[in-house]
């Protein structure tokens, strides 16, 4: 018999729907595997077991009485620390916001309470959601749950190490260039980034806005469209989200028709280890067992998109993170002048790069300068985004590796921030593009895991993730 | 583009960072290697092309007007100010003796 907190949401709603289980001992099976594994993987910063029994309870109630609230009822999940939720502590992995509660819900939260969810925790990050490997958290690293001695990947490196081993049936991440995807891969497990606009960030603290997108992380692509269609959606408070159609799951019986590209700049770059190189073109090649039409294709920029992707995203961090002043919440380090307290209260709240971060955007932005870097950043991003509008008039959907590298040790690139920065190659275009892309989780023979991400157009999740459950059916993980 | 310790300093004044002499010379030399990899941009034609603004398909503007929130959660705003003075929020002056 499989373990209640190994399931699937898809296969959890089919049991509790027919009454074999019941939401209080899928929470509490998921609430088991924390306590036994948590103390060595610090995946999560807090845990709200009263909670969430509380909530599970009540889901029961609700399906007994015929009176569900939505496909989620009942499904325990996990968030991470940088999304709202009301009455409860938010730190976004900083000492500045240590004992600060969140005033209200975030969109995507009250969205997942409204649909019955039961939330387990808040999941460990990089500090702001700056890093690649979760140990920028002030609150001390993550650990990969296959290799303790390994990173699981950031910066929602709590959320992929919650949903790989099996402390939760799904969490939620945010990504502004990688932040869901790498640590999906390196953890084996499905990671989305929705279209900008698609999900709200109202109650998501900010890294760069213009960058940042809230999506789920879980086993499998299926269940990744089931949080997607819950937390989607227009919202007033955030005023970039889409008026589009809304995201549906569209489920195919092939690929028959589906052109997909091989960006020949991806695939020929430097750097990308062997066995990722190896482990994504045999899930290439399983596509095109599906029926999918593979051509090799040119994106022009892709290069550049790292570049252009450190020099904006720096200058709305060093915006952003200004409202860190000591002044209506967060650390105050009171001191003679105010100007004093202003400094004092960032260089002790922040860490080291975050600190490297606002630095940089103060100087990409600042008089003389914002020419030649900002301002010039920004025109290379209409270059970036033009090379992938031609690029989708010739193909349905682009793939690459998702990371260059697997999970690599603790320690390894903390002191190298370039070489840490190089782990986002393949997936800042995509955020600097606002497109949609997810990582599935790959087979590498035993060992640590590869993803490879699948990148669409403007708002068409449904193809991309269509795409990732033929895969997954290929090589037989569903 | 190199920056010296002292252009260094001017920025962290500007981002009221007090980043101490030790973290100081470490984020100079971290410029070192960041900057001269993101002028790769610098060499891209960029003629004639406009900066990328918004995404089309945004909701555009709201009315920016006051809001009423119910006594839990402004006790919740209250509760996080860093020092209180009843339901005010106490912060140093704001006018300064200016240094010499």
């Amino acid at each position: 018999m499989m373990l209640l907190n190994e399931l699937t949401i898809a296969e959890a709603r089919r049991l509790l729907d027919s009454g074999e289980i019941t939401a209080r001992a899928l929470t509490q099976a998921c609430l088991d595997q924390i306590r036994s594994l948590d103390g060595a993987l610090h995946a999560f910063l807090e845990v709200y077991e009263e909670d969430a029994l509380q909530e599970a309870d009540r889901s029961d109630a609700r399906r007994q009485a015929g009176q569900m609230a939505g496909v989620l009822d009942g499904i325990p999940l996990a968030i991470k620390d940088n999304m709202l939720s009301q009455g409860k502590a938010c730190t976004s992995g900083s000492k500045i916001l240590q004992g600060h509660v969140s005033a209200y819900d975030s969109t995507v939260v009250a969205k997942l309470k409204a649909a019955g969810a039961v939330i387990l925790g808040r999941t460990n990050m990089d500090e702001f959601a700056m890093g690649s490997s979760t140990e920028r958290s002030a609150y001390g690293p993550t650990r990969h749950p296959r290799d303790p001695e390994r990173v699981p990947g950031g910066s929602s490196g709590g959320s992929a190490v919650a949903v790989a081993a099996n402390m939760c049936l799904g969490a939620l991440g945010s990504d502004t260039g990688g932040s869901i995807r790498q640590p999906a891969a390196f953890c084996g497990v499905v990671g989305l980034k929705p279209t900008y606009g698609r999900v709200s960030r109202y109650g998501l603290m900010a890294m760069a806005s213009s960058l940042d997108q809230i999506g789920p992380m879980t086993k499998t692509a299926e269940d990744a469209a089931m949080i997607l269609h819950v937390i989607q959606g227009q919202d007033a408070n955030d005023q970039t989200t889409g008026e589009v159609e809304l995201f549906n799951p569209k489920w195919t019986e092939s690929l028959k028709g589906v052109r997909i590209g091989l960006p020949k700049q991806a695939w020929g770059m430097d750097g990308v280890q062997e066995a990722v190189r190896d482990a994504t073109l045999d899930a290439v090649n399983q596509l095109k067992n599906k029926g999918a039409e593979i051509v090799e294709i040119d994106l022009p920029y892709a290069d550049e998109a790292l570049a252009v992707y450190y020099v904006l995203m720096p200058c709305e961090v060093s915006a952003n993170l200004s409202r860190f002043d000591g002044m209506r919440y967060g650390l105050r380090q009171q001191a003679p002048s105010l100007f004093e307290t202003y400094a004092a209260s960032r260089a002790q709240g922040l860490g080291d790069e975050v600190m490297r971060r606002i630095l940089l955007g103060t100087f990409a932005l600042s008089s003389g300068y914002i020419d030649a870097y900002y301002v010039q950043a920004k025109k290379v991003q209409t270059l970036i985004r033009r090379g992938y509008e031609e690029a989708f008039k010739s193909v349905d959907l682009i793939v690459t590796p998702t990371a260059p590298t697997t999970a690599f040790k603790l320690g390894e690139k903390t002191n190298d921030p370039l070489a840490m920065y190089l782990e986002d190659i393949f997936t800042v275009s995509i955020n600097v593009a606002g497109l949609p892309a997810v990582s599935v989780p790959c087979d590498n023979n035993g060992g640590m895991p590869v993803g490879l991400q699948i990148i669409g157009p403007w708002f068409d999740e449904k193809s991309v993730l269509n795409a990732a459950r033929h895969y997954e059916l290929a090589a037989q993980k569903i | 583009m190199k920056l010296d310790k002292e252009q260094v300093a001017h920025l962290a004044k500007l981002a009221r960072l007090d980043l101490g002499e030790e973290k100081l010379e470490a984020v100079t030399k971290d410029f070192d290697s960041i900057l001269p990899y993101v002028e790769r941009i610098q060499a891209i034609d960029t003629s004639g092309v406009e900066p990328f603004a918004m995404p089309s398909k945004a909701r555009g503007w709201r009315q920016d007007r006051a809001m009423e929130v119910d006594d839990y959660t402004r006790e919740l705003i209250l509760s996080n100010f860093p020092e209180r003075s009843g339901d005010l929020l106490a912060a140093p002056g704001v006018f300064e003796t200016p240094k010499k």
